[in-house]
């Protein structure tokens, strides 16, 4: 079972949220933007542990924008299930729940905090409302505590203190582990463990110093209350029942020669994390749960960038492999790190944005983009090796390869576009292949603003290279008309109004025709050993920019390497020189995250 | 871990099928199953514990048993024998007829989605107003006082389930009135039971994704007296457990097919039974009658069933009595001779071992006359009765047994009525509220305790105190409320029952100081150590002229009446029937001919 859908109204940070999800789901985004309040969503419908009390919310749960009007509002959070239909037992549980037979057969829970029923009037205050948590269609269809008991949301707090829940055998995620240790002992085990122990005792309670040390304590006893009130003390170990000794083992690190409580914070999360897993593998092994939905706040806390990676790695479902059948456990995770973002599959993401003009937190996820499975191969790697960049940015500028990535920041500087404020990253997908990114970033997917520049590439006596490459992405990312038939210019026409800008030729070539001639003319010689026929052509072009043999200039620029190239050349740009396609993305993309 | 709501108690009482295979192996069946059982054979015994041992050892909460029966009365035996076992918290047992099944447990849950032409949330018709619809609609096509009938019109609707059909047709003024009477209906946005049954029908055939639902909640399905609910559960059984891979373990007996007017038809059980997917199993040792009435049964049906009585040596006694003064001088002669000398001949009978059955309520009317003025106290069960048996009346009955001093020993249990209080809940309520509202219960039903007191007062406390608040917000309850608006106006003074104190409304079952009066239909299910069954004339059982059809059920309910006995059987007739213009001697009935013959051939 998954969870399928998540919607949140008027809660918390979150206005109107409707979002699709994957297999399992990693919950990205920066500090305050939400991350807790959409796991605490979910506890409203599915936390067995949370009172009557915790689920009858207060004003400070309803979404701020609601300014005034918080009082008749109405809160909503609902999760819609799906890929139940292979247990019987779930389909049980949700029989009354189900919204869409399928397949792929779909449930809902929904909880809903509204004003009273039958009020017959406006509320005024919270005193007037109720919370119902039902099932499907009909608010009727109340959902008790005994689904919750066996679907249970099992929350890991961010930043717990790992060390303390260890300590206290209450909360530790060991004690389980050992009551079942302590259930297994037959009682010949039993037997010989206490006869081992007793002689321990035995022995250690007999050591001449140690009863001479029992011996002092009992004479200052009687010195103190007299022969008559004095109990005789000995020293030895306690406890010394079995079950009692048992409870009294302790995980230690080190070979044995420290406590947990020594072990770095980080240390103590791992062992805490692991402890919690296996707990989660008895529950379902021994029928107490039907299925978990186990929460793990940024487990990256308190752990090296490595490890952290590591452990999402493990949670994120590489379990499932040596085994028929997946568990029954949906992963949920939250982070506010790009390094953790970058290994999560990218159908798991959720991403939560903070849209300032609405005061309101969205979502976003890819879990239903069409991507092909090549498109999704191409952006995990391209995500991972990038850190996962791409997934913080509020825009997107689209490029063929490296030199676009370091030039076309410093014409951003340039025109006075500032990237690092404006959460602007240039992303270059190595080659012409826009595809798979424009749908990740597109309406269907992340629903990040972004631009492509792309070089025109012409072809002697047929049309440019970019005529099939833009309306390959036209026809992608809009269904409602063809633009297989159009002319080239026709094409260049839609694709502006889309973002997608193309040059004359090439970027250095129209680098060069914008009058960056002296500067790359001065690259060049910087970093190659010319000839001297070389560098009087390079002269020639530099005065008459018309006479310019582009074959020949990307050859030289090739030779010290595009990227390089543009990196040298960086710092010579100015607003002067902004090739026009250039200054069109750029002023395209700032409108759009403005 | 997993609650498991069932007690071991089970295995005690099933240690006792060892002496009979039939039950044995029904007991022990794993696959779909069809127990044929014959009259006193233990059916109820065997299906009781088949769903404990079920609930025990083959389905875990939340996945269960749904066990469909013909009436709220068998449901509500069923639900107390199965208490006894120690069962009544298992939430995931459904016990309940036809139409509460498919209400609670296909039309709610799945009637939205599959867009049913009805509306929801489902309100069903009172009886008052699916009669005004009924009245309207045939005046309105046929004029006022036309020959066409209420009964014909549902048997028609239960039995012919395909509306596109010839056979749908065929009855071309049935089907126009049926039809209008159902768009009045949805014009109020309504249902009527047999809508329930019809529309869970067809959810179940046309929607393929129901299936695996259906068998998710319920993997067992059990059915009891089969023969008598129609085609429409038939299909709906077939369907789940042979499409949808639910397990079948129906109960019935072909032989005591007694609704035919209604739809019901005893084949569709044999038709189960045939089949080679389902193991059948014959239960023919009879522990209820003498072995003198098992063989005289077996004549007066006319076949051959091979039944056993399981004690040879008990004496019977079976009397044709001629009363030559009609019914009144029948029911006259029971109250005066038979009654008196019957409770004599045995040390500990009591009135509550003794029935009269009847052919209908007319000749109830004549009989309760009799038996009033021969100073009998009686109960009545026949559609004259202040009251019909719904799941409500039937719990306001419970809750006054457990007042009156039921709550001393725990007969009914508490919490088997607080469970039932919150199944009339359309909703299944949060657990806070659940719990609000079984406080409030208890507490009420603690401070009614009495043993003594008139039973107008305890149910005006109850409905004051939790009922009515119930029946205002549950309006899919509306036609059960009427039933218990009857309750209460027999209950005021002046009403039928104004004298009933809260005792003998809480033990208006099985009560020892009671004579009962029933029609032969509701006697189906109940024993007596002493049957009198009075108008055994030609032209009252059976009519004249009966279709050969017809006469095999009349035959078949006759039958059932001799089962019902353990020791005695008194047939009683006249020789005549009272028609409009005087008495019509048509003999008496046909079938006490044929069984004296028999009887008589046999040596007996």
């Amino acid at each position: 079972m998954r969870v399928s859908r998540v919607r949140l109204i008027n809660f918390a940070n979150f206005s109107d949220v409707d979002v699709e999800t994957g297999e399992s789901i990693v919950i990205v985004g920066e500090n305050k933007v939400g991350k807790s309040n959409f796991i605490r969503g979910l506890q409203l419908i599915l936390d067995p542990g949370l009172s009557e009390r915790d689920r009858q919310l207060g004003l400070e749960h309803f979404w701020d924008g609601l300014g005034e009007d918080k009082v008749g509002a109405t809160i909503e959070v609902s999760v819609d299930l799906t890929d139940f239909t292979n247990d019987p037992r779930l389909m049980a549980h949700l029989n009354d729940c189900v919204i869409d037979p399928g397949p792929p057969m779909v449930a809902r829970l929904t909880y809903r905090f509204q004003p009273k029923a039958g009020l017959g009037r406006a509320p005024e205050s919270l005193k007037d409302y109720e919370y119902v948590i039902f099932g499907g269609n009909d608010p009727e269809m109340r959902i008790g505590g005994a689904l919750r008991r066996m679907l249970p949301i099992d929350v890991q707090v961010a930043l717990r203190d790992a060390e303390k829940d260890l300590a206290s055998w209450r909360n530790s995620p060991l004690r389980p582990l050992i009551e079942d240790l302590a259930a297994s002992l037959d009682d010949d085990a039993r037997e010989e463990i206490q006869n081992q122990v007793d002689q321990a005792q035995r022995e250690l309670a007999g050591h001449e110093e140690v009863v001479a040390t029992a011996e002092r304590i009992s004479e200052r006893l009687i010195a103190i209350a007299g022969g008559q009130h004095a109990v005789p003390v000995s020293l030895g170990l306690a406890p010394t029942r079995v079950d009692a000794l048992l409870r009294s083992l302790r995980l230690l690190i080190d070979n044995g020669v420290r406590g947990v409580g020594d072990a770095s914070l980080g240390t103590a999360n791992l062992i805490f994390l692991a402890l919690k897993s296996l707990e989660l593998d008895r529950l379902v092994s021994e029928g107490e749960r039907d299925h978990t939905f186990f929460v793990v706040e940024e487990p990256e806390a308190h752990l090296h960038p490595h490890v952290q990676r590591l452990v999402y790695r493990y949670f994120l479902g590489t379990r499932a492999e040596d085994e028929d059948e997946a568990p029954p456990l949906t992963t949920i995770l939250t982070t506010h790190s790009p390094h953790i973002a970058s290994v999560t599959p990218i159908r798991s993401i959720v991403l939560l944005r903070h849209n300032a003009t609405d005061g309101k937190t969205v979502a976003v996820s890819t879990a239903n983009t069409p991507f092909t499975q090549r498109d999704e191969d191409d952006l995990q790697r391209y995500i991972d090796v990038t850190r996962g960049e791409i997934l913080f940015s509020r825009g997107v500028i689209l490029v063929e390869g490296d030199a676009e990535r370091f030039i076309i920041p410093a014409f951003a500087d340039a025109l006075g576009i500032p990237f690092d404020i404006l959460g602007i990253t240039v992303c270059s997908v190595g080659g012409t292949n826009f595809t798979p990114y424009v749908k990740l970033l597109g309406p269907k997917g992340l629903n990040i603003p972004h631009v492509i520049l792309t070089d025109r590439d012409p072809v002697n006596g047929k049309p440019p290279l970019a005529h099939r490459r833009l309306i390959n992405l036209l026809n992608e990312v809009d269904d409602e008309y063809g633009y297989d038939d159009l002319d080239i210019d026709e094409v260049l026409k839609y694709a502006a109004e889309f973002g997608y800008f193309v040059n004359e030729s090439t970027l250095e070539s129209d680098l060069f025709a914008a009058g960056m001639t002296e500067a790359m003319k001065s690259v060049i010689e910087q970093e190659l050993p010319l000839r001297q026929v070389t560098r009087d052509a390079l002269q020639e072009w530099v005065d008459d920019p018309d006479q310019v043999d582009e074959d020949r200039l990307l050859k030289l620029i090739e030779r010290i390497g595009k990227g390089r190239f543009a990196q040298a050349l960086a710092p010579s740009v100015s607003e002067d020189v902004c090739p026009a396609y250039i200054r069109s993305a750029l002023e395209h993309i700032r409108d759009a995250v403005a | 871990m997993p609650s498991r709501n069932v007690g071991t108690a089970y295995l005690a009482q099933a240690a006792e099928l060892a002496g009979n295979p039939g039950q044995l192996a029904a007991y022990n069946s794993q696959g779909h199953c069809v127990v044929l059982a014959g009259p006193g054979s233990g059916k109820t015994k065997t299906l009781v514990l088949k769903l404990a041992r079920i609930l025990a050892e083959d389905v875990e909460a939340p996945r269960g048993v749904a066990c469909i029966t013909y009436s709220q009365e068998c449901a509500r035996e069923l639900a107390r024998r199965i208490e006894n076992l120690g069962l009544q918290q298992a939430p995931n047992l459904f016990i309940g007829t036809v139409h509460g099944f498919c209400l609670r447990h296909l039309l709610m849950p799945y009637g939205r989605l599959a867009g049913l032409p009805i509306s929801f949330p489902l309100s069903v018709a009172t009886q008052r107003v699916s009669d005004r619809l009924l009245k309207q609609t045939g005046d309105a096509l046929f004029g006022q006082n036309h020959p066409y009938k209420v009964i014909d019109l549902g048997r028609h609707r239960r039995s012919v389930l395909n509306r596109n059909s010839v056979a749908w047709r065929s009855e071309e003024e049935l089907a126009a009135w049926a039809e209008a009477y159902e768009a009045a209906l949805r014009d109020e946005g309504l249902i009527d039971y047999d809508d329930m049954v019809v529309f869970g029908q067809r959810l179940i055939a046309e929607h393929d994704w129901v299936l695996p639902l259906v068998q998710a909640k319920f993997p067992v399905l059990a059915v009891d007296e089969y023969q008598d609910l129609g085609v429409a559960l038939h299909r709906i059984v077939k369907r789940l457990a042979f499409d949808g891979g639910v397990r079948l373990f129906a109960v019935g007996d072909a032989d005591q097919s007694i609704y035919g007017f209604t739809g019901a038809d005893g084949a569709l059980l044999m038709e189960l039974a045939a089949r080679r997917d389902i193991e059948p199993v014959q239960l023919q040792l009879n522990y209820r009658s003498g072995a003198g009435i098992v063989t005289a049964s077996e004549m007066a049906l006319g076949e051959a069933r091979g039944y056993q009585a399981s004690d040879p040596a008990r004496q019977t006694t079976i009397e044709f009595v001629l009363r030559p003064g009609g019914m009144a001088d029948q029911a006259a002669h029971a109250v005066a001779q038979i009654i008196p000398a019957a409770l004599a001949s045995k040390p500990g009978r009591t009135l509550g071992d003794i029935a009269i059955l009847y052919k209908d309520y007319r000749a109830g009317d004549i009989v309760a006359e009799a038996v009033a003025t021969g100073g009998l106290d009686h109960i009545r069960v026949d559609t004259a009765a202040p009251y019909r048996k719904v799941a409500l009346t039937s719990w306001v009955e419970d809750c006054a047994a457990w007042c009156a001093g039921g709550w001393r020993v725990g007969r009914p249990q508490l919490r088997g009525l607080l469970d039932r209080y919150r199944a009339f809940h359309r909703a299944s309520l949060d657990d806070s509220q659940a719990k609000r509202e079984e406080q409030e219960l208890t507490a009420l039903l603690w401070e009614l305790r009495a043993d003594q007191q008139p039973a107008r007062e305890f149910v005006a406390s109850l409905r004051n105190g939790v009922v009515d608040h119930l029946l205002a917000a549950e309006l899919a309850l509306a036609d059960q409320k009427e039933q218990l608006d009857r309750m209460t106006a027999a209950l005021a003074e002046g009403g039928a029952l104004a004298s009933l104190d809260i005792t003998s409304l809480g033990g208006r079952d099985g009560s020892p100081d009671h004579l009962n009066l029933l029609t032969l239909h509701s006697a189906k299910g109940c024993e007596y150590d002493v049957v009198i069954m009075v108008g055994l004339d030609l032209g009252n059982l059976p009519w004249r002229n009966e279709t050969p059809e017809k006469l095999r059920e009349s035959r078949r309910l006759f039958y059932v009446g001799l089962t019902r006995a353990r020791d005695e059987v008194h047939m009683l007739y006249s020789g005549f029937v009272d028609g409009r213009y005087g008495p019509m001697r048509f003999g008496r009935s046909p079938f006490l001919d044929e069984l004296e013959a028999r009887m008589r051939a046999a040596g007996i």
